[in-house]
């Protein structure tokens, strides 16, 4: 499917082209007991420029399911649109719609077929699985994936992910039980509140996030959106 | 001894900013028609936006060969578009999405073509701009300018459309273009005095008649080391 | 491998309300394995200054150690206590000396004026651009971790004690995220008639 023209391995070739650029973006996933919170910045960078000051970094990809997906854009963008392709094929085939839990698994794939040419993407995936729960997967460039109960990914990760571990994992504070459980017992309003505090901190010190959040907030009833502004300096 | 095939790393004749704004019931944009080939300003009447059909137009800036090469294969889709005589044309997202596949494949083939394209147009009586680059990035936004434009231009647009609350004129649009292409005359080196416009309203898409910038050089003399 | 990043370690100072804090990391580790567990990088240079290095190992001993000579031949001079302000311009001038062969170092300086006792918090790069800052400072590998944290839970004036809290709880959350530091902290809060000294104890992987 991802097949590179074979006639450019015939001959070794003079490259001084990168076929990949970084262009920021930060996202946030949050897994509570009947709900997903995922949130990104609006703002696309090439360098020491806002290409646009309004462009999201989710897709909504199923009824249930957002993909945030940051790094190198023209990537984002790519994957993005295979991803929509295999997704009906899926609905095609199985006369249903793909759950949270199958399209985390596919998104998994299909960053592995790229493994010698990756795409240089950070990617969140957020829905309700069959149970009615909220669930989070995050992924690294290539694939290798994990459930887990809160991610932060893209240029700001350093910068939150410490602050999800400590208002939201509760680390440091005196309980040393191992949590068993992938959601948060925090309210839908508190977990907003602090995804909005969390990309505050975040446009304070690092310039290829601002602009604004948009979060979205994934129930049974479908997606509830928000927006939030940010500095943009 | 077999050596490296050589490719497309980097380009010969090339245009300068593109620069593009969407108004109140259309789009446009503009490129000068300077065709440089380094630092030489070898072709002087090279027209850069073109119209693709009554609701599309087209401008690059970066290789011109490259570019040329890209609308080859539109104005190929069009005119197979007009021979079914169906009646049916590319919207402007259309060919927004097929130019991102295009770039977006040969970079990963390693042979980009080295541009990045403008896209502009009415999708559903909507004004569309949209911009393509050699990597395969892509984004739509009310004002977009290539290049040079990209420092020099947009903060000006920009900062033009927020004051009026993304609601400008076509009249208003022309004047703050003029005043961008004639401020990119001025610092881009690689700009040229001579430009054109391609304009999508409700009535159609057009390409106008070149412009000449009217521009005033008497502060040169007062220019330390200018003479 | 970058120099800076060759031991690991990082520090973290804030200002409060007639206070201030400093604290660090106790790792020292070459790369990826930890040597030892109980290596702070806070330094005493007097009783209401302090000095955070975080950096190549061999250069905060030495750094250290160099400006405890200049702040002594300083103080048998003026036969006074250093001020915070003229103690980071030594450090500032100590190494800037090295421009081309530099420490590999970054420096904080955090005290309370010997007269006025007002807090103040500096910070610098190797080659010593200092930036004297009112909230906090953060140096080390785990540097944009401690920038997340200061940034939402630093607030102004905050008491010795919520300073306390405030700084612990912005080092450990981001160190623990960071390989290069961690095992252990040690934190000062600094008050005009008192120093206290904690130890934190943190998990340790």
């Amino acid at each position: 499917m991802f097949d590179i023209k074979t006639d450019t391995r015939k001959m070794p070739i003079e490259h001084h082209f990168n076929p990949y650029e970084m262009n920021g973006g930060t996202i946030v996933g949050v897994a509570g007991e009947d709900f997903a919170v995922i949130a990104s910045d609006t703002r696309l960078s090439e360098g020491y420029s806002i290409l646009s000051r309004e462009n999201p970094h989710l897709y909504h990809v199923q009824p249930h399911t957002v993909m945030g997906s940051v790094g190198f854009h023209g990537d984002s963008l790519t994957f993005n649109k295979t991803l929509q392709i295999r997704l009906r094929m899926y609905e095609y085939e199985n006369n249903k719609k793909c759950s949270t839990p199958a399209v985390a698994q596919l998104i998994s794939t299909m960053l592995y077929s790229r493994r010698f040419f990756p795409y240089y993407v950070n990617t969140i995936v957020a829905g309700i699985n069959n149970e009615g729960q909220g669930c989070i997967y995050s992924y690294d460039p290539v694939g290798s994936y994990e459930r887990e109960v809160y991610r932060a990914g893209g240029s700001s990760s350093a910068l939150i992910q410490p602050l999800l571990d400590s208002q939201l994992g509760l680390k440091n504070q005196g309980s040393f039980e191992l949590s068993r459980s992938y959601t948060v017992k925090m309210s839908r309003e508190n977990v907003v509140a602090l995804v909005k505090d969390v990309f505050t901190a975040a446009a304070e010190r690092d310039i290829y996030t601002g602009d604004a959040v948009f979060i979205n907030i994934i129930t049974k009833d479908g997606v509830f959106t928000e927006h939030f502004k940010l500095r943009r300096d | 001894m077999q050596h490296p095939k050589q490719q497309t790393t980097n380009p010969m004749v090339t245009g300068t900013s593109v620069i593009g704004i969407q108004f109140d019931g259309g789009v446009l944009i503009a490129a000068d028609l300077l065709g440089s080939y380094g630092s030489m300003a070898q072709m002087r009447q090279l027209p850069r936006v073109f119209k693709v059909n009554e609701k599309t137009v087209i401008g690059a800036s970066g290789d011109y060969s490259d570019y040329q090469f890209i609308l080859e294969k539109i104005m190929q889709k069009v005119n197979q578009d007009y021979c079914l005589n169906d009646g049916y044309v590319y919207k402007p997202k259309q060919l927004y999405s097929w130019c991102t596949r295009v770039m977006y494949n040969r970079r990963s083939n390693f042979d980009p073509l080295w541009n990045r394209v403008v896209i502009a147009g009415l999708e559903d009586n909507q004004p569309f701009l949209g911009s393509v680059d050699l990597l395969g990035n892509a984004y739509e936004a009310p004002c977009i300018a290539t290049g040079y434009g990209n420092y020099l231009a947009v903060p000006i647009m920009r900062e033009f459309l927020e004051k009026n609350n993304n609601k400008i004129t076509e009249a208003q649009a022309r004047d703050v273009v003029d005043r961008c292409m004639k401020l990119l005359y001025y610092r881009d080196g690689r700009a040229y005095d001579k430009y054109s416009i391609a304009v999508v309203t409700r009535v159609g898409a057009r390409v106008e008649e070149c412009k000449e910038l009217q521009t005033n050089w008497q502060v040169a003399s007062q220019v330390a080391s200018y003479d | 491998m970058s120099i800076m990043s060759y031991n690991g370690g990082t520090v973290v100072a804030m200002a409060g309300k007639e206070c201030v804090a400093i604290a660090s990391d106790k790792r020292f580790g070459i790369q990826y394995s930890t040597v030892s567990m109980d290596y702070p990088k806070v330094f005493e240079m007097g009783p209401h200054l302090f000095l955070g290095l975080a950096g190549l190992a061999t250069d905060v001993q030495t750094v250290s150690q160099r400006l405890k000579f200049r702040l002594n031949l300083y103080e048998l001079q003026e036969n006074r206590h250093i001020k915070p302000k003229t103690f980071s311009s030594m450090v500032s001038n100590l190494l800037y000396e090295r421009r081309f062969g530099p420490y590999f170092i970054e420096p904080i300086i955090a005290g309370l004026d010997p007269k006025t006792h007002e807090p103040f918090i500096s910070v610098m790069d190797l080659i010593g651009q200092p930036c004297i800052s009112t909230d906090f400072a953060v140096i080390g590998t785990a540097n944009e971790q401690l920038y997340g944290m200061c940034e939402t839970l630093w607030q102004p004036n905050l008491e010795p004690n919520d300073l306390f809290e405030t700084i612990s709880q912005a080092l450990m959350n981001a160190f623990d995220r960071d390989a290069y530091s961690g095992w252990g902290a040690v934190v000062y809060i600094i008050e005009k008639d008192k120093v206290t000294v904690k130890e934190l104890k943190t998990r340790m992987d």
